[in-house]
């Protein structure tokens, strides 16, 4: 009940939101996701960008932009202290709820979807509309789109991988996140394709029979992570054979217009 | 007849959770599986370890504070260890063994700041002191937690939480080894101090009479539980209900004696460990359940039957 609830107001938000997406094109931006910080300046509404989230790092002009917290959830007061006339905002519960605010107080809200890649082309269209720079979002778009459409380096993937992203309860990537998707435009086949969550606990004796050939962590340092000493941890193969791949979390840890580059700097990292 | 069918079960529970898990290993090779000897074994033998350590913990609680509702966790223990948790990975501290130790640490000042209050007014352990110390140690304690947490630039905090809410996922023969040279003395402590806790379930003054040094077991009882609930939040993160319900069920079996109550709940309470990990690990396979979802919903409904025969008696 609560969750159908739930879906009434997101979709009832999205509807309100994309009846707005006309009007004169927005010139003070708070951007409340790293991924649309990139998106709008790859777009070229960079100048526009007067509020980020303290994780909005690249490209490293967004830096200069005053940061409005960590959005999570949104500081309704110090976003509006910006004065935007549009927020940009990732869809989800809390979110839809300040979107709400902010709307109270007339200031214009997006709420987009950003959990795979096939939704970048229309995450770009639609800041592409609302700053009318409809052009460049559309050839950013088309470009971000052929990624998904490029054939796969091998038909069948050569090689295994498992994301970790936390070791104590483990919990992995599944087909339901980005990343399952940037495996396999590398021609790496994530063993846990077939949880159909983004992400999921999992236990240890899981992945040791699974068995892949690398453990792919998100981590800015080079060397193996600190569960790699654990010694429960080297009941799997790739851990014992200290088969790791550091991806650097600015690129893999979101999905956005340098996913390209993530893809190539993953199939290095595979051919090493 | 009774203790043949715990302990048969008792070895049931071990023996399903080294035979069950997601990973198809064929019986013939059960011993042979690096699955099996590396991962099964030291979790199943650390699930049964740190139960009976809560069954044990909570029954003499219980007795202590002598109240019903007394549960390990009570008195301050898991906010004090998650707190330690948090700040390790605020911190920045790493290393394989940060969170355990730091959690220990966590859980270790919690426990002193609550013997202090308890001694309040006093060279006396107040029981009633010492819930009411336990409670707002732990929620302070949680307050802290929850600021760090939304205040640090830590994205791994939130799984912080994850830990704490516990799970075995981090058994290894290095942890069960760990437990099982550290366990046994407060185990010990507590079952030697089994007849004097029968005295003071009459109140602290007839057990006075009746030849108990009142103050001394009391003191004893309350750092012996902590240190052994202690240690099973370092390596397993809190697991609730166990250390609730399973000293209730046994004293429905076993009568409030404590020199059987207390064997009986270390064994009441690694079975149902053992068994609610191994049902974490294989009903949703590959995923995982966090085991105190699983404990709790067993534990819940076999409690609530047991409320009703308590009331209808």
């Amino acid at each position: 009940m609560l969750r159908r609830l739930v879906f009434a107001v997101l979709i009832l938000a999205s509807c309100r939101s994309d009846g707005r997406t006309v009007g004169r094109p927005a010139q003070r931006i708070v951007s409340l996701l790293p991924s649309f910080t990139e998106l709008l300046f790859a777009i070229g509404a960079g100048d526009r960008v007067v509020g980020r989230t303290t994780w909005c790092d690249y490209p490293p002009a967004a830096l200069d932009v005053p940061s409005v917290g960590d959005g999570m959830p949104p500081n309704v007061e110090a976003v509006a202290e910006r004065k935007p006339d549009l927020v940009v905002l990732y869809n989800s519960g809390p979110n839809v709820i300040a979107a709400q605010q902010f709307e109270r107080i007339g200031i214009r809200t997006v709420l987009l979807d950003l959990n795979r890649l096939e939704d970048l082309g229309p995450a770009a269209r639609t800041l592409g509309r609302l700053t009318g720079l409809e052009q460049r979002a559309d050839s950013l778009a088309l470009a971000m789109d052929s990624l998904l459409h490029q054939p796969p380096p091998t038909s069948t993937p050569s090689t295994t991988l498992a994301f970790v992203v936390w070791d104590n309860p483990p919990i992995i990537i599944g087909r339901g996140s980005y990343l399952d998707q940037l495996a396999a435009l590398a021609g790496a086949r994530n063993v846990f394709a077939d949880v159909a969550e983004p992400s999921a606990q999992v236990s240890l004796e899981t992945i040791a029979a699974r068995n892949p050939e690398w453990i792919a962590v998100l981590s800015d340092s080079a060397g193996p992570p600190a569960f790699a000493r654990r010694r429960e941890w080297r009941a799997v193969r790739a851990v014992r054979e200290g088969h790791f791949l550091p991806l650097p979390g600015g690129l893999f840890g979101r999905p956005g217009p340098r996913s390209a580059e993530a893809v190539r700097q993953l199939q290095a990292l595979l051919a090493r | 007849m009774k203790w043949t069918v715990l302990v048969v079960a008792a070895v049931a529970a071990l023996a399903s959770s080294v035979v069950l898990g997601p990973a198809t290993v064929p019986l013939s090779e059960l011993f042979r599986s690096d699955i099996v000897w590396n991962l099964r074994v030291p979790r199943a033998l650390l699930a049964f370890l740190v139960g009976g350590s809560l069954g044990v913990a909570g029954a003499a609680l219980q007795a202590l504070v002598r109240n019903p509702l007394a549960d390990p966790f009570l008195l301050g223990l898991s906010g004090g260890a998650g707190l330690g948790a948090v700040l390790a990975i605020a911190l920045h501290i790493t290393g394989p063994w940060a969170l355990p130790i730091a959690a220990f640490i966590g859980a270790l000042a919690a426990l002193g700041l609550v013997y202090r209050l308890g001694l309040i007014g006093g060279a006396a352990l107040d029981p009633r002191i010492l819930l009411l110390g336990g409670v707002a140690v732990g929620a302070f304690a949680a307050a802290i937690t929850t600021a760090i947490v939304s205040l640090a630039d830590a994205a791994e905090l939130r799984n912080a939480f994850l830990w704490l809410w516990g799970g075995l996922s981090g058994a290894s023969w290095d942890s069960v080894l760990l437990v099982a040279l550290y366990a046994p003395v407060p185990l010990v402590v507590l079952l030697a101090a089994s007849r004097p806790l029968d005295l003071l379930a009459l109140g602290e003054e007839p057990a006075g009479y009746l030849g108990a040094d009142v103050e001394a077991v009391k003191r004893r009882v309350y750092l012996a539980a902590s240190l052994l609930t202690a240690a099973a939040v370092a390596v397993s993160g809190v697991i609730g209900f166990v250390g609730l319900v399973v000293p209730h069920i046994a004293r429905l079996a076993w009568g409030h004696r404590h020199r059987a109550l207390l064997p009986a709940a270390f064994l009441g309470g690694g079975a149902l460990l053992a068994i609610a990990d191994t049902l974490a690990r294989t009903v949703v396979a590959p995923r995982e359940l966090p085991v105190g979802v699983v404990t709790a919903l067993i534990g819940v409904p076999v409690f609530t039957l047991l409320l009703r025969r308590w009331t209808v008696a």
